[in-house]
């Protein structure tokens, strides 16, 4: 590995309601490493522990055993300046338009930055900013009412909110759960953009291995509190018998693929785009044709 | 190092921990009426010797139901800084109105007397006493059961149009989401957290400050509750549920022997701390 | 075959105060015959789920008429009827939970009916087996997870014989293992027999029904079986909906060998194209 991880985690525990009836083991030794830039899925069953796992990223968990090292801070040593470790992190919790309560677009994004001190001009910079990140246009948006919008732009509302900290990491736990498919397209297309032009470092929970094919470099597969699997969305989703062995879906294209490879078709199963899928198997139905004429001439 | 949202981690009511012991066996109407009774016998009782008694009946009942005691003390925890609070103010406000015994201090408008503290120090036990016992209750007793038990208690009021099915159940579904809640303030204080707010910072006399950080989580949790009301109704009323309508019985519950000598002890332990002169 | 559920001329909307009203349905009028697998597909905000809500009398139209097996939702002598016919199961699996032990909830909606307690037994002891959560009869239900959580709100409807059942977007909240168990189960009480209607803006599960209505702006756009409806590619987008992948990649294929059918909906079929292609080129 090339430059100094952003996010380094080693043999990460952590056991909830600990010495309660009600006891559960959530993580038991979890290693994760992620360089700045990086755009990251993590996929795995629910209880696996990946909401656990990011609730550590920006200190509102602490590591009971095991170390959490984020951009250089080691949060498993006492003192830890929380408050800047939160701005540096922005975590988006899953339906986060659940966490809106101010009455206008505005101040809801707002909140964040004045919590962070700023001066009333630089936090109306940044609230500009972030909604145009969202694709809310400010003039138009930033007055409007909070409860009278649609699922989608609260959504965006909620993520602008997290941005306006100026994150270097953004994380985010299920960003697309219960959207229509064109509200998931919209913020999909934004989490690119911050990964790819704003230079975010990107790290996403995830159920659907489409966005996850689409969006990730890396790819951590949880389960049981555990970090099983990790590797290129190629790596991941070429590996049938471990993709087997923890249950994890393929894109659809992949499964696809993988359906006419155990028919004995030539096709590679690394295509996770329909396009690109598309095209293997044209490029196999020219292929059979050529084959069969061959034959047909002898 | 535990985390500082782990609110539902110290909420022992309404999580019923099923673990099969005699408690739990027990027909829940023979436990609910004993837990009124004690409770009301507890509120009774102001001596030193029935309040420790009290205390100890509690703890045993926690034992017998196969419940660490160590989670029955993570619910109290929480209500500690209350009790102090609140004996605090007992003991230096109220003396004049409790004096009798010996005088420890009289200064202008403030008077400690031996029955003054013995009030203070008995209201604290009592509390955590109810603390305890709501908790074993709960905890042993799944919300169906209470449901059918205080509808069966209730009962005789219906003769007088009192709305008893309506109530237990209203009763039982605040408390079957009482858990449920506290996992979504978690969600909500860890999410607004994330966001740079911060709770707790500052002193508590800053009540305004305080009152105020407290927005971000209320106003989101009470949107929260009231579209989770809201499917839950729909959800009843497609299952048929009619307010004030008739309904027949799933679990139906035997008292047998045993429970009736339960209820026997219990009574008779009720009337004696109501009853019987301790003397201290 | 006489219509299990008829709407005729449904219209209805939502007051926002004295003077605004939001129309959300505007005239809609269809039929549903026992048996069929229907899905409702649109946008969030195109109506479909204020529609659910008035095909058991949850809500009632401001204009038009809802028919159950006959009965007007808008006579409140009808609802206990009309709801026995029609089950709903609704998106959020903690939401529709009022017991705290599984058989108990399954069992409330035949509490509430008035069912006697023996025959209560044996239909929760059916419920439960039918959605397969027999093991987990005893347990508290928000220690499952989402979709076995689904599955014992199912239960729960399914224990009261309904004749229909009404998913309100009963799988948007669980992940892809949770969406295919509630899947298999829809199929296999269609195959029973019952009458499913789903509402989704999940493309690959209006794939499996045997009909699909889309619904844009309150009203109906689109009637007809799936593979008609993923005809129309363009206007499905112009929707905001997709078309399944294996349809897309049909389409594609299509364009290079104008021969390869371009109305596969489902894996299966899309496989078989492929073979049977391979193999009708060589004669």
């Amino acid at each position: 590995m090339g430059a100094r991880p952003i996010i380094q985690v080693e043999n990460l525990s952590h056991t909830y309601m600990k010495g309660t009836p009600l006891e559960h083991v959530a993580l038991k030794g979890a290693n994760l490493y992620v360089e700045e830039g990086e755009c990251i899925a993590i996929i795995g069953h629910t209880g696996s522990g990946k909401s656990t796992l990011i609730q550590h990223f920006n200190g509102l968990m602490r590591p009971e055993s095991g170390k959490v090292i984020i951009d250089g801070v080691d949060l498993s040593k006492k003192k830890v300046d929380v408050k800047t470790l939160r701005q540096k992190v922005g975590l988006v919790f899953q339906n986060p338009e659940d966490q809106i309560f101010e009455k206008i677009i505005g101040d809801d994004i707002a909140y964040g930055p004045f919590k962070l001190g700023l001066p009333l001009k630089e936090v109306r910079e940044r609230v500009k900013w972030a909604m145009s990140v969202v694709g809310l246009d400010f003039e138009q948006m930033k007055d409007r009412q909070t409860f009278a919008l649609s699922g989608g732009q609260k959504r965006k509302v909620a993520l602008a909110g997290i941005l306006a900290l100026k994150p270097k990491i953004l994380v985010l736990d299920e960003p697309t759960a219960g959207l229509d498919p064109k509200s998931r397209n919209e913020l999909l297309e934004k989490i690119k953009r911050l990964n790819r032009e704003e230079k975010l470092t990107v790290i996403f929970v995830s159920h659907n291995m489409e966005e996850v094919a689409m969006l990730a470099d890396r790819i951590y597969v949880m389960a049981g509190g555990k970090d099983v699997l990790c590797g290129t969305p190629k790596e991941i989703f070429t590996d049938k018998e471990k993709l087997q062995l923890h249950h994890i879906g393929t894109p659809e294209t992949v499964q696809v693929l993988y359906r006419l490879t155990d028919l004995g078709y030539k096709v590679s199963v690394d295509a996770f785009s329909i396009s690109e899928a598309t095209e293997e198997i044209i490029k196999v139905l020219h292929g059979t044709k050529e084959d069969l004429e061959d034959v047909q001439r002898v | 190092m535990s985390s500082e949202f782990e609110i539902s981690r110290s909420i022992t009511i309404g999580q019923y921990v099923p673990t099969d012991s005699y408690i739990h066996r027990l027909d829940p109407r023979v436990k609910l009426l004993l837990f009124v009774v004690i409770v009301v016998a507890i509120a009774f009782n102001t001596s030193y010797i029935g309040n420790a008694i009290g205390l100890f009946l509690s703890l045993y009942l926690f034992w017998a139901s196969k419940i660490p005691i160590s989670y029955g003390l993570s619910g109290v925890k929480p209500a500690i800084p209350f009790i102090i609070i609140l004996a605090l103010l007992q003991l230096l406000f109220q003396g004049q109105l409790f004096s009798g015994g010996k005088v420890y201090v009289d200064y202008g408008f403030i008077l400690i007397t031996s029955e003054s503290i013995r009030l203070v120090v008995v209201s604290a036990v009592r509390f955590i006493e109810i603390i305890f016992l709501s908790s074993v209750l709960t905890l042993s007793t799944s919300t169906t059961q209470l449901t059918h038990s205080i509808q069966s208690l209730l009962s005789p009021l219906k003769k007088i149009n009192f709305p008893v099915h309506e109530i237990s159940l209203i009763t039982t579904i605040s408390i079957r989401f009482v858990p449920t809640f506290a996992i979504e303030m978690e969600k909500m204080m860890k999410a607004q957290a994330s966001r740079g707010a911060d709770f707790g910072t500052g002193g508590w006399w800053r009540i305004i400050q305080r009152t105020k950080e407290t927005f971000p989580i209320i106003i989101p949790l009470f949107n929260i509750a009231l579209s989770r009301a809201e499917d839950l109704i729909l959800a009843m009323e497609s299952r048929c549920y009619t307010p004030g309508g008739n309904r027949s019985s799933y679990s139906v519950y035997k008292t047998l022997a045993k429970d009736y000598l339960v209820l026997l002890v219990g009574l008779l332990f009720a009337y004696l701390l109501i009853f019987y002169p301790f003397p201290f | 075959m006489e219509p299990i559920i008829r709407l005729e001329n449904v219209s209805f909307s939502y007051k926002i105060n004295e003077k605004t009203k939001v129309s959300v349905l505007k005239n809609i009028s269809f039929s549903i015959i026992p048996g069929e697998y229907v899905a409702i597909i649109g946008h969030n905000g195109s109506g479909k789920s204020t529609l659910s809500k008035h095909l058991n009398g949850i809500l009632t139209p401001d204009n038009g008429d809802v028919w159950v097996h006959g009965n007007n939702t808008k006579d409140t002598n009808n609802k206990r009827s009309i709801r026995q016919t029609v089950g709903t199961v609704f998106q959020h699996p903690d939401n529709q939970i009022v017991a705290t032990i599984v058989e108990e909830d399954v069992a409330f909606g035949l509490e509430n009916i008035e069912v006697p307690r023996e025959e209560m037994k044996k239909r929760v002891d059916e419920a439960l087996n039918v959605v397969k959560m027999s093991q987990f009869r005893h347990r508290p239900p928000h220690h499952l997870s989402g979709g076995q959580k689904q599955r014992v709100a199912i239960a729960g409807v399914l224990a009261m014989h309904p004749d229909c059942i009404v998913f309100d977007e009963a799988t948007s909240m669980l992940d892809s293992f949770g969406r295919k168990e509630v899947l298999q189960v829809m199929r296999k009480m269609n195959n029973m027999g019952m009458t499913i209607i789903t509402v989704t803006h999940h493309m690959s599960e209006a794939a499996e029904a045997d009909r699909i209505i889309v619904i844009e702006d309150g009203q109906i756009v689109m009637d007809a079986p799936p593979r008609e409806i993923f005809k129309h590619k363009q206007e499905l987008k112009n929707l905001q909906l997709e078309v399944p992948s294996v349809s897309q990649m049909a389409e594609g294929i299509h364009q290079q060998f104008p021969d390869f059918s371009t109305e596969l909906i489902q894996e299966d079929e899309f496989i078989d194209e492929v073979m049977k292609f391979s193999k009708v080129e060589v004669i």
